[in-house]
């Protein structure tokens, strides 16, 4: 599903990204270009740099050279008007665990500066949609893997922000819940919001985003409209084709001598 | 009837030996602990036989009390699932009567139950110099050991009742911390007074105990044996008044409880927000709701909060051992508390752990979250400085003191929670991670870690040694200087919290994300 978009309005813009963890560099001048409304989604092998991307963008990591911008405000030189637009959900980063679903909401939300009837308002929509209203009264730290994804969402959302980064939404949620958050996602970006998920599931990416980016070794070898990427086949068929050839299983020989 | 509950109860003490290897030394940790605590306690009774009257009235009647008071609060402040609880037997058919009635023999089947009776029984032997006084003896120790643990049965049932909901369970833990720093110097104070004036205020406390339920029952006797037998009587008869009306209130609670439908659910959902509904919503309203939150359900905080009341009792000690008066000692435990109290801020952050992001993302929130942390500490250090500056005074019996306590403890909690707020947001090094054993030593790789605390300590000691100069000049040379250091440590306190809040929120804004990779390191 390609929707009709304007190229030039930007949401998110990356230009030259750079990040280095002692010699190794993670993320080697990475571009990219998000426009308004679009659902965006980021593949790449393990260890590729899509974390280390996305919290650069969120303002979690701090980039040795590049910048990025959200809506005009660069994320690094204007962090308080950046940050106000964007909604974070992170990939292996505690939650304030200890603290009920409802008061981890409430807790998102009046940091981010709401009052508390909106952010109750909020919160019981929010848990309604995502259908936490039972485990609301609930410790996080109670909750199954799949719930804590959502109820991070959901605080990601709280504040009704412009763009959404979300790190590896889908996983360890399960089918009728990843389902019930696609929905919630679009229904988001129809209303003029703007999603960056990175993901493993080349599947659910083509399914659901309408733009993607792979991202290999700390480069974007491709981007664009998931038509324009998957150059007629299907999109794991071109990730497996920029990321090296598909690595037979050789040297496990052994693994299959069940002859003898 | 009652046969059956006792057997279940010995059931249940017989399945202890199916459970995990963890709960079982925990069980057999409490039963030692138990046996060698009435071991000694009954030592010390048989040993009393021989004492003056008076003393051993004394020490009867105040470790009764002490006793009565423990069964009665314990269960109050630290909840326990109850395993004999009275609602599990509302749908066989019993009268509350006869569950009440087999509720309480089952609950002498138990650690606490057994060990008061020995004790209990022991107070017989103190009192057996005329075979009138070792009669009332049994009648009183029979009495209290059936109060305690009436008490503690009726405790139980209260905190699994009426403290069902987590709010309330959440207000008990706080309270029960509050006591812990409260009393514990305060019961220091009361030993060091004690020992000087060779039980004279013990003595006043005592016979004052001695006519309330607490003590009644203990006192009997020990009336009796210094002569007095009619107040014996009449402390006999408040005791077996208490004794009755507390089994009043036990089947009356039994039978409400059978009727009445557990609340938890309704109530939380009702009161989810705890500490957030009572805070303003704003951002640093917010951050302390969530930090009160944490200091009332992570344990960490407590473990953290145990050093408070530790060192100064240490401390002490050690000055009385060296021989120096009381009327000085008595005045260092709340400034010691205070140098503890206002320093547990300063690794705050690293407790988050990588939780902090949320703060990182939300925006420039450095203040908000500077000033939302030091709230418990305030919380806390209101009512000790209060409180305990005056007790500290009494005990030392110098009133002219007063400003130099108040203001020395002010300066080392103000200044600690200042220059912490700079050291947790400048230099944060591992620590016990959320969820791992509260006593738990982390991995701490980094200079930081060995220097960090001290140098955190150092400072705040330092910044506050003018009042503390003053101070004692204040009690050494001229009652005047007191309230020189009364005026410097609340001048020197409130501009260094001030000042180091603001610094630390400038530097938490700007090394967020060094906050969170130094956490994702840890």
């Amino acid at each position: 599903m390609v929707r009709d978009l304007d190229p030039d309005d930007i949401v998110l813009e990356i230009s030259g990204l750079l990040k280095r963890f002692g010699s190794t560099t993670a993320v080697a001048g990475i571009d990219l270009r998000v426009p308004r409304g679009s659902f965006y989604g980021i593949v790449g092998p393990n260890g590729a740099g899509k974390t280390t991307t996305l919290s650069m963008a969120t303002g979690l990591l701090r980039p040795d050279g590049g910048s990025i911008s959200v809506l005009g405000h660069d994320v690094w030189r204007d962090p308080a008007g950046a940050k106000r637009l964007i909604g974070v959900l992170p990939d292996r980063l505690r939650l304030f665990d200890r603290l009920t679903g409802r008061q981890l909401l409430h807790y998102a939300g009046t940091l981010r500066g709401l009052d508390a009837t909106a952010v109750a308002q909020r919160s019981d929509d929010l848990a309604a949609a995502f259908g936490l209203g039972d485990a609301l009264g609930r410790l996080v730290s109670d909750y199954s893997a799949g719930m804590t994804k959502k109820i991070a969402l959901a605080s990601a959302m709280i504040h009704s922000p412009r763009l959404l980064v979300l790190d590896e939404p889908f996983e360890s949620v399960d089918p009728v819940s990843a389902q019930n958050v696609v929905e919630i996602l679009e229904r988001y970006v129809a209303a003029g919001g703007t999603v960056v998920l990175s993901s493993h599931s080349m599947d659910m990416i083509q399914r659901v985003c309408d733009r993607v980016a792979i991202i290999v070794e700390g480069a974007v070898p491709a981007q664009g409209t998931v038509d324009e990427v998957r150059e007629g086949g299907t999109l794991e068929q071109r990730f497996l084709s920029l990321t090296g050839e598909h690595r037979n299983a050789e040297g496990l020989e052994w693994l299959l001598s069940s002859s003898d | 009837m009652a046969s059956e509950f006792l057997r279940l109860r010995l059931r249940q003490f017989a399945n202890a030996g199916q459970l995990g290897t963890p709960q079982l030394v925990r069980v057999i940790i409490g039963v030692v602990y138990a046996a060698a605590m009435t071991v000694l306690l009954v030592l010390v009774l048989i040993g009393l036989r021989d004492a003056q009257p008076d003393t051993a009235r004394t020490a009867v009647v105040l470790g009764g009390s002490v006793v009565l008071l423990g069964f009665f609060v314990v269960p109050l402040l630290f909840p326990v699932s109850d395993r004999m609880d009275p609602r599990a037997f509302s749908l066989f058919g019993f009268t509350p009567e006869t569950v009440a009635r087999g509720l309480l023999a089952a609950s002498f089947l138990s650690v606490p139950a057994i060990a008061v009776t020995i004790v209990g029984l022991a107070t017989v032997v103190t009192w057996s110099a005329t075979v009138g006084t070792a009669l009332l003896a049994v009648v009183g120790a029979a009495i209290g050991v059936v109060t305690c643990v009436l008490a503690g049965r009726v405790s139980l049932s209260i905190s699994a009742f009426a403290l069902a909901t987590r709010r309330a369970r959440e207000a008990g833990v706080v309270v029960g911390v509050l006591a812990l720093v409260v009393l514990v110097p305060g019961l220091v104070l009361l030993v060091l007074g004690g020992g000087t004036e060779a039980g004279g205020a013990l003595g006043a406390l005592e016979s004052v105990l001695g006519w309330t339920p607490l003590g009644a029952a203990w006192a009997v006797a020990a009336d009796a044996a210094n002569g007095q037998w009619v107040l014996a009587v009449l402390k006999l008869l408040i005791a077996g008044a208490t004794l009755a009306l507390l089994w009043l209130g036990w089947k009356g609670l039994v039978a409400l409880m059978a009727v009445t439908p557990s609340q938890e659910e309704s109530v939380r959902e009702h009161s989810g927000l705890g500490w957030f509904a009572r805070t303003p919503s704003t951002p640093t309203g917010a951050v302390a709701a969530r930090v009160l939150t944490y200091w009332a359900r992570d344990p960490r905080y407590y473990a953290q909060l145990v050093i408070v009341p530790v060192v100064p009792v240490i401390a002490i000690l050690v000055f009385l051992f060296v021989g120096i008066p009381v009327e000085y000692t008595a005045l260092l435990p709340v400034p010691v508390m205070c140098v503890f109290l206002g320093w547990v801020v300063h690794n705050d952050v690293a407790f988050d752990n990588t939780a902090i992001w949320l703060h990182v993302a939300s925006g420039r929130l450095g203040l908000a979250d500077r000033i939302g942390r030091t709230v418990p500490v305030v919380l806390i250090a209101i009512p000790l400085i209060g409180i305990g500056s005056f007790l500290s005074v009494l005990f030392a019996d110098q009133l002219s003191a007063l400003p130099a306590v108040l203001g020395a403890s002010t300066c080392l909690v103000l200044t600690g929670i200042g220059i912490g707020s700079v050291f947790s947001a400048r230099f944060p090094y591992a620590a016990t991670r959320p969820g791992d054993g509260a006593f738990t030593q982390p991995q701490s790789p980094g200079a930081t870690w060995a220097l960090a605390p001290g140098f955190s300590l150092l400072g705040t000691v330092l910044l506050s040694t003018p009042s503390i100069v003053f101070g004692v000049l204040g009690v050494f040379a001229d009652p005047e200087y007191a309230w020189v250091s009364l005026w410097t440590g609340v001048g020197v306190g409130v501009v260094v919290a001030m000042v180091g809040i603001v610094w630390g929120a400038r530097i938490f804004d700007r090394r967020g994300p060094e906050l969170l990779a130094a956490a994702q390191r840890s």
